[in-house]
């Protein structure tokens, strides 16, 4: 085994076959240091929050990753790279330089109320910026009609930090326990509760159009919208419910208690983009 | 996070059991009580299993049928079988991460699962067998750097090893384990390297599947198993390499059917099946080539050379011609065919009997190999020897199979397996919509 031990001998064999041994020891044991050393590294840089939401990213069904250009029909197909944080994305800075997102023309969406005034989050929030510059945070009408009255709500503590996809709050409703995305970045400075129609006021930790570009808005909303109805009728019969929302139909107020018997765990999971 | 009760909320929360806690969000498992059911007789089984182990390391190997003369049975049997169809963690891990087959992300969790069942029953049935588990480390410490058996002794070890890291990220990846943030921090930085331990579980499943298969190769005193070949290795080494790379996705395709079967849900895409399928069949066309090959040379040189016309190996029954045409057409060069033809391939029947046939031909082989080889005299005055496995040696064999199906069972209700699952049940819904 080692140079000291009884029956080593200093030859080709033992040099060859005990050299790759502890090659590959060396090569485990550095592979576990090295996930060990960036795990506590990443711990302790509060990265915590985006490595969860990539993780959760990666582990959605590739139709649900499907970049936002996409849905309004001006790419063919093409997956988000950017785990819906357009920030940073090159393509859809290209898209929307060369052609600009059109004002949306209606507040009232397939029945549910969308107003124009805001900005939505994939994960069905909004952003309401304020003349003060700060922004008020809420769950979206399709959001609220799936949670109906939550039977608790986890918000985070005033002054708190929260950051774009990271978690905003938590809900807890007919046995699902949800972690909603938060859509922006920022410092919480209040927290209001379901029956005031909003959930946080944030200090943006940054300010201008940049700061917003991941959220989409005016004629975007539409086509996204139309997509997670269709989303919420397949996972709805995938989950246990009855067929529901045939063509015509408006999603009624609080979908949870129409259907007791469906899975709100795996349902809200789906649609609010939890893993 | 600030915990405020809803006022317009008037009915309590409905209280979910820890069982279901555990189980992940979107996929449905069977109640609670019906999966105590069916762990029970394998937890029975396993129970016998180890009371049968624990008699052969405590009163010692008496216990079984195996002596002397006859010191290869059952458990080496088993453990090249096994061995060889846990070659489908390596073998898919090395297409996924290394050659970027994208489409087999679907069942690398189960892979690695049954790579690691695999390689722990045949570790822990090999310390039932060596029957000194307490001097288990002299082979590390006092290593015969020129036995084929040190090697597969040392790889078998960091392989099982790179197994169980490999399957930490799966375990973390729980949904109530991943809310423990060292755990999906952890789980999320290993699975980034898990390329790292792909690439070495490969180097490690090369050399050590292809000891075993030369470790017969290079019995010089069992003419029926001896084989010339290249440099050190004689050919037995490639051919185990070759058959185990062949075998394994069959295995992975043939257990994901049985789980779907037994679970009643659809787990992968028909693609990733025929894909299985397809690289199973060309890699053992290839093999029973090399075999064919390597056979025909075996009779009409090596064996002769050493004086034994290789005709009087199948004089002994029931070991007759028979076997080798089992071994070469029926379970290899049939199967490798059916896996080839595409629209054979296309039909789930022909697929799945296919793939049990091809991991059907890799058992024959190891068996021949190892029973056959010790059956046959050579010399004058052997005799002809027969061997059944006594109760005690078929127990621990029992064992391995109730912990591979207990450590599947679990693995399969509380992690992620197959990831395609959630996507393939809405497919699923959309259908029934229509």
């Amino acid at each position: 085994m080692l140079p000291w031990n009884y029956g080593f001998h200093l030859d080709a064999g033992h040099i060859v076959f005990l050299g790759a041994f502890y090659t590959v020891l060396v090569i485990v044991a550095t592979t576990l240091v090295s996930a060990a050393l960036r795990s506590r590294q990443d711990l302790r840089s509060r990265k915590l929050e985006r490595i969860r939401w990539h993780s959760e990213f990666n582990d959605l069904p590739a139709r649900d990753r499907a970049c936002r250009h996409v849905l309004t029909g001006e790419l063919e197909s093409r997956e988000c790279p950017h785990s819906f944080d357009c920030r940073e994305c090159e393509t859809h800075a290209r898209l929307v330089e060369g052609h600009p997102v059109a004002a949306g023309e209606e507040e009232e969406i397939f029945g549910m109320s969308f107003p124009l005034d805001r900005l939505y989050h994939r994960g069905h929030t909004w952003v309401r910026p304020e003349s003060d510059g700060t922004v008020t945070v809420g769950l979206d009408d399709l959001g609220s009609r799936l949670l109906g009255t939550p039977g608790q709500v986890a918000l985070p503590p005033v002054g708190s930090q929260i950051e774009v996809n990271g978690t905003a709050f938590r809900v807890h409703k007919h046995g699902a326990d949800v972690r909603v995305l938060s859509p922006v970045e920022g410092e919480v400075l209040e927290a209001g509760a379901p029956g005031a129609g909003w959930y946080l006021r944030v200090r943006p930790a940054a300010s201008g159009e940049p700061a917003f570009r991941h959220l989409l808005r005016g004629a975007e909303v539409r086509p996204w919208l139309m997509r997670e109805l269709e989303r919420l009728q397949l996972t709805l019969t995938a989950e246990g419910a009855a067929p529901a929302l045939a063509d015509g139909g408006v999603p009624i107020a609080d979908m949870s208690q129409a259907y007791p018997q469906a899975d709100w765990d795996a349902v809200c999971g789906e649609m609010f983009l939890e893993g | 996070m600030r915990r405020i009760p809803s006022p317009g909320s008037t009915k309590p929360e409905r209280r979910t059991t820890v069982d279901r806690q555990l189980i992940p969000r979107g996929v449905k498992r069977c109640s609670t009580g019906k999966f105590l059911l069916w762990i029970l007789p394998w937890a029975a089984l396993l129970a016998f299993g180890l009371y049968s182990a624990g008699l052969c390391l405590v009163k010692g190997l008496n216990q079984t049928n195996m002596d002397n003369r006859f010191a290869f049975g059952l458990w080496i049997f088993l453990d090249l079988t096994v061995i060889a169809l846990g070659a489908g963690a390596f073998f898919t891990g090395f297409l996924l991460y290394i050659l970027k087959l994208k489409e087999l992300r679907a069942v690398i969790n189960s892979a690695v699962v049954i790579g690691l069942v695999c390689y722990t029953g045949a570790v822990c049935v090999l310390a039932v067998d060596v029957g000194q588990p307490l001097r288990a480390w002299f082979t590390f410490w006092y290593p015969n750097v020129h036995s084929m058996l040190t090697e597969v002794t040392f790889c078998i070890s960091c392989y099982l090893t790179v197994l169980a890291i490999e399957y930490v990220p799966i375990v973390l990846k729980n949904r109530k384990l991943r809310q423990v943030p060292s755990f999906l921090v952890f789980e999320f930085e290993l699975h980034k390297l898990v390329y790292v331990l792909a690439g070495v579980g490969t180097f490690l499943s090369f050399f050590h599947q292809g000891s075993l298969g030369g470790l017969y190769g290079v019995l010089r005193g069992r003419p029926f198993a001896f084989r010339e070949g290249f440099a050190v290795w004689p050919s037995t080494f490639f051919l185990f390499i070759l058959s185990a790379a062949a075998v394994g996705p069959s295995f992975i395709l043939l257990t994901t059917w049985l789980v779907e079967k037994i679970s009643r849900k659809n787990l992968v895409r028909p693609e990733v099946f025929g894909l299985l399928g397809r690289i199973s069949g060309l890699l053992l066309a290839v093999y029973v080539l090399a075999k064919t090959v390597d056979t025909l040379i075996w009779i009409n040189r090596t064996s002769p050379e050493i004086g034994f016309p290789a005709a009087q190996y199948y004089s002994w029954q029931p070991f007759g011609t028979w076997i080798l045409f089992a071994e070469i057409v029926l379970f290899g060069l049939v199967p490798a065919l059916i896996l080839l033809a595409p629209q054979l391939r296309a039909r789930t029947g022909w697929l799945v009997a296919a793939a049990a046939m091809a991991c059907a031909g890799v058992a024959l082989n190891r068996f021949v190999m190892t029973v056959q080889t010790l059956a046959l005299p050579t010399l004058s005055f052997d005799r002809y020897l027969s061997y059944f496995p006594s109760w005690q040696e078929t127990g621990t064999f029992l064992a391995v199979v109730a912990f591979g199906v207990l450590v599947y069972s679990f693995s399969f209700r509380y992690f992620q397996l197959f990831p395609s699952e959630r996507e393939l049940k809405f497919g699923a819904a959309a259908v029934r919509e229509r």
